[in-house]
């Protein structure tokens, strides 16, 4: 047999040592498998379809110009404030639930199957394992459950205003739906460094969604500390609503905070980790 | 960087603990460069969790180790740099066919170039026989070629050290057999460290042996320091007719252990356990021909096999360590 002395060695940052190759792994499990169009034609269909059924089935209606409609500045723009609502508010919380089924088995379905053990005798270290799975993650499903069906929403409304849709605003909302989409992210992937079942994660996770608003009506001073606002913002900010900044950032800061949080623990909780 | 010359692998009173469980109990283990070193043990020993404990997979509850003079605790990376790792049952990327599993593997070493990198994956192919198999996808290999395969993924980065969770265990006498031919032929590059509970695997390949039972270390050493280790030197003579006193004047010979005859097919067989070898070898037949009523029809010393030497220890009664 001949020696290493003809390769280049992996130089990497001590700490992200298996970081590159990891990136690698993680992109194929994407890209080689059909995940990556599945989602790609699920999210833009839902969420399109949805938008789509506001601003072409419900105008094809006449509607009643009513106070509501009045106030919203006419029939056009109601509708489209109609769409915003479904896209952000409703689109928002679908994200959420399809990011908690798509992470909740990152980490449980490798340590079961003893692949992440396998990696781990590997020169990679346990950060590196548990910031390639984050990132392109979060590259895939904010591309595939986001940004394309932001994109496709974005030309629906401009096609029903007859005109290019305000960016900037839009776009704002797209961010508070990104970072609502990165707390669900955070908060799975940290679940998935504690629990060894995908029931306790999955149960957890959409208890944690569907029950935080109810918790939030009754303890108003949590809407400041969790995402459960961030939809509601973010279609009133896509649709150049001004929200008083007491109300716009705090859930926003508390969310990013969150999400540093949850990275916090599941970096230690896996570092503890015994296989 | 730290260096041990002498050996690969060094644990001081290693120990681990689940709840009251004592897996692992104060194992001191010396594993010598370029041997290949058997650790063997009945199922629930504590061997995997010793190898996971090795590979950083898992913390001690107390106790130390080194490997290549990094700790085991702090230096897992460096440690992971040069060495392979099978598993019990190796795991797959499985939506990567073979060949580009083993391209994932050398990755996390080499960084280029990518025709050596391709080399060295259609080497490790064909060292454990896998070739006309590289591109085919992996949840279609039989169980020998997938623990092959987990072999060439092991040894992909030419480690210095291989270690092996029971390599040959799930397979059938034919698979097996290809496995040890594959350690048999890695031995002149590197160390192997291997877990197995078959006893012939051992004695076929391994230079150096050690036997865990219930956490505990119970021996350590060379096949034949175990086999001795068992009880001395112990030589069988067979007669025809027995006088009734040499069973004592055997026993007034400082280095004669023990002795003991049975019969058989109207043959005497004598048992003669020595602790002194080369005395036995002068004087033992001597002092039988010695006596005028008996004919000495064999003489030979007695061979015991590591079956006899593991059941002996496991059962708690060897004196191996």
């Amino acid at each position: 047999m001949a020696n290493n002395m003809d390769f280049i060695l992996v130089q990497e940052q001590p700490g992200l040592r298996g970081l590159t190759n990891l990136i690698y792994k993680e992109k194929s499990a994407w890209l080689k498998t059909r995940r990556w169009w599945i989602n790609a034609l699920i999210w833009p269909l839902i969420l399109g379809g949805l938008v789509a059924n506001m601003l072409l089935v419900s105008s094809a209606f006449n509607l009643d110009l009513t106070e509501e409609v009045i106030a919203a500045g006419g029939r056009t723009a109601y509708v489209i404030s109609l769409g915003l609502s479904v896209f952000f508010e409703f689109g928002i919380q679908a994200i959420a639930i399809g990011v908690i089924i798509l992470v909740n088995d990152l980490l449980v379905s490798e340590r079961q199957s003893g692949v992440a053990e396998w990696i781990l005798t590997k020169p990679v270290t346990r950060w590196a394992y548990i910031l390639a799975k984050l990132l392109i993650n979060a590259v895939f499903i904010l591309l595939f459950l986001v940004i394309i069906p932001a994109i496709v929403t974005y030309s629906m409304l401009s096609f029903k205003l007859g005109a290019l849709f305000p960016i900037l605003p839009f776009t704002y909302g797209v961010s508070i739906m990104i970072l609502h989409s990165l707390f669900y992210l955070t908060f799975v992937l940290m679940l998935g460094t504690i629990f060894n079942a995908r029931s306790a994660i999955l149960g957890i996770a959409i208890g944690f969604l569907l029950g935080s608003s109810l918790v939030t009506g009754l303890i108003k001073p949590l809407l400041y500390v969790l995402p459960t606002s961030l939809p509601k913002i973010a279609a009133s900010v896509a649709n150049n609503q001004s929200v008083p900044a007491n109300l716009l950032w705090p859930p926003i800061v508390a969310t990013m905070l969150w999400c540093l949080i949850f990275l916090f623990v599941a970096r230690n909780q896996f570092d503890r980790t015994e296989f | 960087m730290p260096q041990s010359d002498e050996f690969v692998i060094q644990t001081h009173n290693l120990s681990k603990s689940f709840g009251a469980v004592k897996a692992l109990q104060s194992v001191d283990l010396a594993v010598p460069k370029n041997s290949i070193f058997g650790f063997l043990g009945p199922n629930g020993a504590g061997k995997t969790t010793l190898m996971k404990i090795l590979l950083g997979l898992s913390k001690p509850t107390t106790g130390t180790g080194t490997i290549f003079g990094y700790n085991i605790s702090s230096d897992s990376v460096s440690i992971h740099e040069r060495i392979g790792y099978l598993p019990q049952q190796p795991r797959f990327i499985d939506y990567m066919t073979a060949r580009e599993n083993l391209y994932f593997a050398a990755k996390f070493f080499f960084s280029g170039p990518h025709s050596r990198i391709v080399e060295r994956c259609d080497e490790m192919l064909e060292l454990v026989g896998l070739t006309d198999k590289a591109n085919r996808a992996i949840r279609g290999f039989s169980g020998g070629e997938k623990q092959r395969l987990g072999i060439a993924l092991a040894q992909v980065n030419y480690p210095d050290l291989l270690i092996l969770d029971e390599p040959a265990s799930s397979l059938d006498p034919l698979g097996r057999r290809k496995v040890l031919d594959v350690m048999d032929r890695l031995r002149k590059h590197t160390t192997i460290f291997y877990s197995t509970h078959i006893l012939d695997d051992v004695q076929r390949v391994s230079d150096v042996v050690a036997i865990l039972n219930h956490g505990r270390l119970e021996a350590c050493g060379s096949i034949e320091q175990i086999l001795n280790g068992k009880g001395g030197v112990v030589y069988t003579i067979s007669t025809k007719g027995s006088p009734e006193n040499l069973e004592a004047r055997l026993s007034t010979f400082h280095w004669i252990t023990h002795s003991s005859v049975t019969q058989h097919n109207g043959s005497s067989i004598w048992q003669v356990s020595v602790i002194d070898e080369k005395i036995a070898e002068r004087q033992l037949l001597r002092i039988f021909l010695e006596e005028e009523l008996l004919v000495v029809t064999e003489f030979s010393r007695k061979k015991f096999d590591l079956e006899e030497a593991f059941i002996d220890i496991v059962k708690g009664d060897g004196n191996g360590k």
